[in-house]
C-alpha cells in the first residue's frame, strides 16, 4: 500500500475495505485481552480455528480477535455476526456446539446466553443490562475492531477526524473545539483539555511536545489498558490531533511495562500508521511532520504525575518537581510538554467528529461526556463501563453491576483509587461527576470504583490504602514520606487492638500537615482514605479503639470480632 | 581498516598507557572486536600460565624438602605433600569454579553490550536498557550495572538510585519460576490476604524471597487487571482464579 496523500486517499481507502467486506458473511469475533485470556480466550480461539476447518468452514466464516467487551467477569466473550449473538463464558469444550447449532443450523446455544434471571435469555449483547445503561462512544469501537489491524479501525470511520483536522481546520480552531466541549482530564484532576493545549501552543520555543501518560498504576483501575491493548489507533488519532493544534512534532506514549499487550499493539499500530501515511513526514499530504516514541515505565504509582513522568522520559529517576511552572511552559528538557491521559486523547476524535454541541449535550453542567470506569469489587458485573457524566452511583452498582456478590448488604463505594475516598451506602444517589466527588472527599481519580459489602473493614482499607501508598511515595518531600508513614503507624496500632483514644485526633491532625505540605498530588491528597473513612465510618474507628472490636470481622490481632 | 580508540578502561578498571597499549593490540590480533572475546581469551592464556606454575612449584618443594631431609621430619614432609596436593586440588577447583562463573559473566556483559548499543548509548534511554537487562537476566548483577555506568558515561550511584526506586527491579538472582499474587484493590477487598497465607504456608517462603533451591520467587503485584477473578495469582504468565491449598501444592509440584 501506498502512503495516503489526502482526505480523499483516506475515503477511497475506506470504500474498499468496506467493498471486500460482506455485512452478510458469517463471523466469530472472540474478546482476547488481558482480562478474557486469563480465562483461556487463546484456547478458544484455536479450537474455532481447528474445528471451523474440520467442519469444511474456512471461506465461509471469518474468524476474529477483537478488544475487550468490558464484560470481564463473563469472558470469554463469543460474538457471532450478523446475527449478532452474544456467548460468555465460552469454555474450549464449547466451541464445537456452538459451530454445529449456531454456524451451521443457524440456531442458538440458549445455554450460553446471558440468563436475565427471570427464565429470559438474552442474545443481543445491547439487551443485556449490564450494557443496556452505558452509553458507549470512546469504548464502542473496541468490540469490533482487531487491535492489530489498522484498516479495522479505518472502517469504522477512524482517522476521520484527523483528515479533517489536517484539510479543513486551523490549529487555533482545534483548540476551540476542544474549549467549547468542556473536555475536562480523564486522568482524574479533570483539568480543561482546551486551556492546557492552548498554553503549551502559546508557550514559547519551537519544540513543543504532546505525551499520552498510560502510566495507570493505580490498583483496580484497567480502562487505559484496555484502550491501548483494544484500539491503539484511537488514541494516536487523538494524539495526533493534539500535536497538530499544539504545533508538536514528537509525541510520547509512556506506557507500564506490566502491560506487555497494550505495548506489542501500540508497536504495531505505529508501524502500520506510518506505512499509511498517518504518521511521519507530510501526514495525509498536509504538511504535517510528527512521530510518536514508546516509553516504558519500571513501575513507580508516582510517575502518574506528570512532571514525574516527564522527567523519566528524560532518562532519570521519576520524581516529582514543585510545579510553579506548568508543564505545558516547561516539561521535558524544559520545552513545552503537553501531558494528556489515555482517555482524553481517545474522546478527541469523537469531538471533532460529533462537534461541541454533542459532546456538551452529554453530562453535567461541569462535568461533559462520558466516563469511564472499571467496576471491582465485591460487585457481580465485574468490568469496564462508560456512562454520561451525572448518572448516580446507585445505577452503576445496581443497574450496571447487577449489585453485590450475594447480595450482601453493600456498605461503601471506593472511587479514585488510592487517592481517593470512600462514599458509604447513604450517598448512593450522588451523580457522579469531577466537581461531585471531590464535594464528597473522594475524586474522580483513575475512575476505579471498588464495591465494599458488610464484610469489609473501612479502617483496614484506610490500612491497605496507606500500606501502598507509603510504598509509592518517592520520598522525596518530607510530609509525605514521614507524614503517611506516622499516620500507618498509627492505623497499624488501631488494627491491632492496641489504639489510644486521641489516635483520631492526632489523625485529623497530620492529614492536614500531610495534604497541605506535600510536593505533588499524591502526598496532597494520601490522606484521602482516612478522613474519608473517618467522615464517615468514625464508629467502625471508635469500635476498634474503645472496645477492641473489629465490626467487620476483618482485623486480626488483640481484636475480638 | 579504521583505526581502534585506545580504550583507557576495562570491564570497570582503569587500564594504564601499557596495558591499554596491550589491549589494543590483543584486539586487533585476535582480530576480534568485542571485550568478551577478549576477556575470554585472556582466561583461556590464565588458565595455562596458572597451570604450569603449580605445577613448578610443587616439584620444587619436592626437591627443597629431599635435599635437607633428616629421617626424623619424613612424617612432616608427608604431612606437607599431603597439605600441598589438597591445597593444588583446591586451587585447580577455585579456578574452574572462577572460570565458569567469569564465562557467566563475560556472555551476561555481551548480552548487556548488546542491549546498550540497540539504544545507541543514549543516556536517557538507561530506564530501557535496564527494563530490559532485567527482563534478561531476571535480575540485575552488580556486574552488569558497573558495564552499563561505563559504556553509558552515567554515575553507578545514578544507577543505583534507578534500580532501587523502580519496583520491577531485582538486585538479587531470582527462581525459576515466577509467582505473582494479587494485592490490588478489587482483590484486597475480596480477600486476597488469605490467598497470600496459602501460598506463603505451601511455598515456604515470603514475598520477596526466593526458595533456597532456586525454584521458586514469591512477589505481590498491585493489580494485573483481571478483577473479575479475584483473588488471583499468576505463575509464569498464566493465571489462577482463587486457588486452594490443594491446587496450590499441585500446579507447584508439577514445577521443577
Amino acid at each position: 500500500m501506498t502512503r495516503l496523500q489526502s482526505a480523499n486517499d483516506l475515503e477511497s481507502l475506506k470504500k474498499e475495505i468496506l467493498a471486500k467486506k460482506d455485512p452478510n458473511k458469517l463471523c466469530v469475533t472472540i474478546c482476547s485481552q488481558t482480562g478474557c485470556q486469563a480465562v483461556l480466550s487463546e484456547e478458544v480461539f484455536r479450537a474455532f480455528s481447528e474445528q471451523i476447518d474440520r467442519n469444511g468452514l474456512r471461506g465461509k466464516v471469518d474468524l476474529r480477535r477483537t478488544g475487550c467487551h468490558g464484560f470481564c467477569g463473563r469472558g470469554p466473550i463469543v460474538t457471532v455476526f450478523p446475527q449478532n449473538i452474544c456467548y460468555l463464558g465460552v469454555k474450549p469444550d464449547d466451541v464445537a456446539e456452538i459451530i454445529s447449532t449456531t454456524l451451521v443450523k443457524n440456531k442458538v446455544v440458549s445455554r450460553l446466553l446471558y440468563d436475565a434471571g427471570d427464565g429470559r435469555k438474552i442474545a443481543q449483547e445491547d439487551e443485556i443490562p449490564f450494557y443496556k445503561y452505558q452509553s458507549r462512544f470512546v469504548f464502542a469501537n473496541n468490540r469490533v475492531i482487531d487491535a492489530k489491524n489498522i484498516d479495522d479501525y479505518i472502517a469504522v470511520g477512524g482517522y476521520r477526524a484527523l483528515a479533517t483536522v489536517l484539510s479543513e481546520m486551523m490549529p487555533e480552531q482545534v483548540i476551540d473545539e476542544v474549549k467549547k466541549a468542556s473536555l475536562r482530564g480523564r486522568g482524574g484532576a479533570g483539568f480543561p483539555t482546551g486551556i492546557k493545549w492552548e498554553t503549551a501552543r502559546n508557550a514559547s520555543g519551537k519544540i513543543k511536545y504532546v505525551i499520552v501518560n498510560a502510566e495507570e498504576g493505580d490498583p483496580g483501575a484497567f480502562m487505559d489498558r484496555i484502550l491501548l491493548e483494544g484500539n491503539p489507533h484511537g488514541v494516536l488519532e487523538g494524539l495526533i490531533i493534539g500535536a497538530y493544534a499544539i504545533g508538536a512534532h514528537q509525541g510520547f506514549v509512556y506506557v507500564r511495562q506490566e502491560y506487555p499487550l497494550a505495548v506489542e499493539n501500540l508497536m504495531v499500530a505505529l508501524k502500520q500508521a506510518r506505512k499509511d501515511g498517518l504518521l511521519g513526514r507530510n501526514i495525509l499530504g498536509s504538511g504535517f511532520d510528527f512521530d510518536v516514541e514508546v516509553h516504558c515505565g519500571a513501575g513507580a504509582f508516582v510517575e502518574g504525575e506528570s512532571s514525574a513522568l516527564m522527567t523519566s522520559i528524560e532518562g532519570r529517576v521519576g520524581e516529582p518537581r514543585p510545579k510553579y511552572i506548568r508543564t505545558a511552559v516547561s516539561g521535558i528538557w524544559e520545552r513545552p510538554s503537553n501531558l494528556n491521559n489515555v482517555k482524553t486523547w481517545a474522546t478527541v476524535p469523537f469531538i471533532i467528529n460529533n462537534g461541541a454541541g454533542w459532546f456538551t449535550s452529554i453530562g453535567t453542567s461541569g462535568s461533559k461526556g462520558t466516563m469511564l470506569f472499571s467496576l471491582a469489587g465485591k460487585v457481580k458485573n465485574t468490568g469496564l463501563i462508560e456512562v454520561p457524566m451525572g448518572m448516580t452511583l446507585r445505577e452503576i452498582v445496581f443497574n450496571i453491576g447487577g449489585g453485590t456478590i450475594d447480595d450482601k448488604r453493600l456498605k461503601a463505594v471506593q472511587t479514585g483509587g488510592p487517592l481517593g475516598g470512600v462514599l458509604p451506602e447513604r450517598l448512593l444517589d450522588t451523580p457522579v461527576d469531577f466537581d461531585e466527588l471531590s464535594r464528597l472527599g473522594s475524586m474522580m481519580g483513575s475512575s476505579g470504583m471498588i464495591v465494599m459489602d458488610e464484610d469489609n473493614c473501612m479502617v483496614n482499607i484506610a490500612r491497605y490504602f496507606l500500606s501502598f501508598l507509603i510504598d509509592e511515595s518517592c520520598g522525596k518531600c518530607v510530609p509525605c514520606r514521614e507524614g503517611v508513614f506516622r499516620m500507618l503507624e498509627i492505623l497499624n496500632r488501631i488494627c491491632t487492638g492496641t489504639g489510644k483514644l486521641d489516635d483520631i485526633k492526632l489523625l485529623e491532625e497530620i492529614s492536614g500537615m500531610v495534604s497541605g505540605f506535600s510536593l505533588c498530588g499524591l502526598g496532597a491528597a494520601a490522606p484521602n482514605s482516612v478522613l474519608s473513612t473517618l467522615k464517615y465510618f468514625r464508629d467502625e474507628y471508635e469500635a476498634h479503639i474503645e472496645e477492641k472490636r473489629c465490626p467487620a470481622g476483618v482485623c486480626k490481632g488483640a481484636l475480638i470480632s | 581498516m579504521p583505526k581502534r580508540k585506545t580504550k583507557t578502561a576495562f570491564i570497570g578498571i582503569k587500564l594504564t598507557a601499557q596495558e591499554a597499549a596491550l589491549l589494543t593490540k590483543l584486539q586487533d590480533g585476535l582480530n576480534s572486536t568485542t571485550k568478551t572475546q577478549v576477556l575470554l581469551k585472556g582466561l583461556d592464556l590464565m588458565d595455562k600460565v596458572y597451570l604450569s606454575t603449580s605445577v613448578s612449584s610443587n616439584v620444587a618443594l619436592t626437591e627443597k624438602e629431599e635435599m635437607s631431609s633428616p629421617i626424623a621430619t619424613n612424617l612432616e614432609l608427608a604431612r606437607l605433600e599431603y597439605e600441598a596436593r589438597q591445597y593444588s586440588i583446591r586451587v585447580q577447583q577455585a579456578k574452574s569454579k572462577t572460570k565458569e562463573v567469569m564465562r557467566q559473566v563475560a556472555q551476561e556483559l555481551s548480552k548487556t553490550d548488546e542491549i546498550v548499543d540497540k539504544h545507541k548509548g543514549d543516556k536517557s534511554k538507561l530506564i530501557q536498557v535496564l527494563l530490559e537487562l532485567q527482563r534478561e537476566n531476571k535480575w540485575l548483577s552488580e556486574e552488569s550495572l558497573k558495564w552499563v555506568s561505563q559504556k553509558l558515561d552515567v554515575p553507578l550511584t545514578q544507577i543505583y538510585h534507578m534500580a532501587t526506586f523502580y519496583k520491577i527491579f531485582s538486585l538479587v538472582p531470582k527462581g525459576r519460576h515466577s509467582i505473582m499474587v494479587c494485592t490490588g484493590t478489587s482483590c484486597e477487598v475480596r480477600g486476597t490476604s488469605h490467598l497470600l497465607d496459602r501460598v506463603i504456608k505451601t511455598l515456604k517462603i515470603r514475598p520477596g524471597e526466593t526458595s533456597s533451591d532456586m525454584r521458586f520467587s514469591l512477589g505481590t503485584v498491585k493489580c494485573l487487571g483481571c478483577c473479575a477473578l479475584g483473588p488471583v495469582m499468576v505463575i509464569d504468565g498464566k493465571y489462577y482464579s482463587r486457588p486452594s491449598v490443594k491446587e496450590i501444592e499441585q500446579i507447584t509440584a508439577t514445577l521443577d
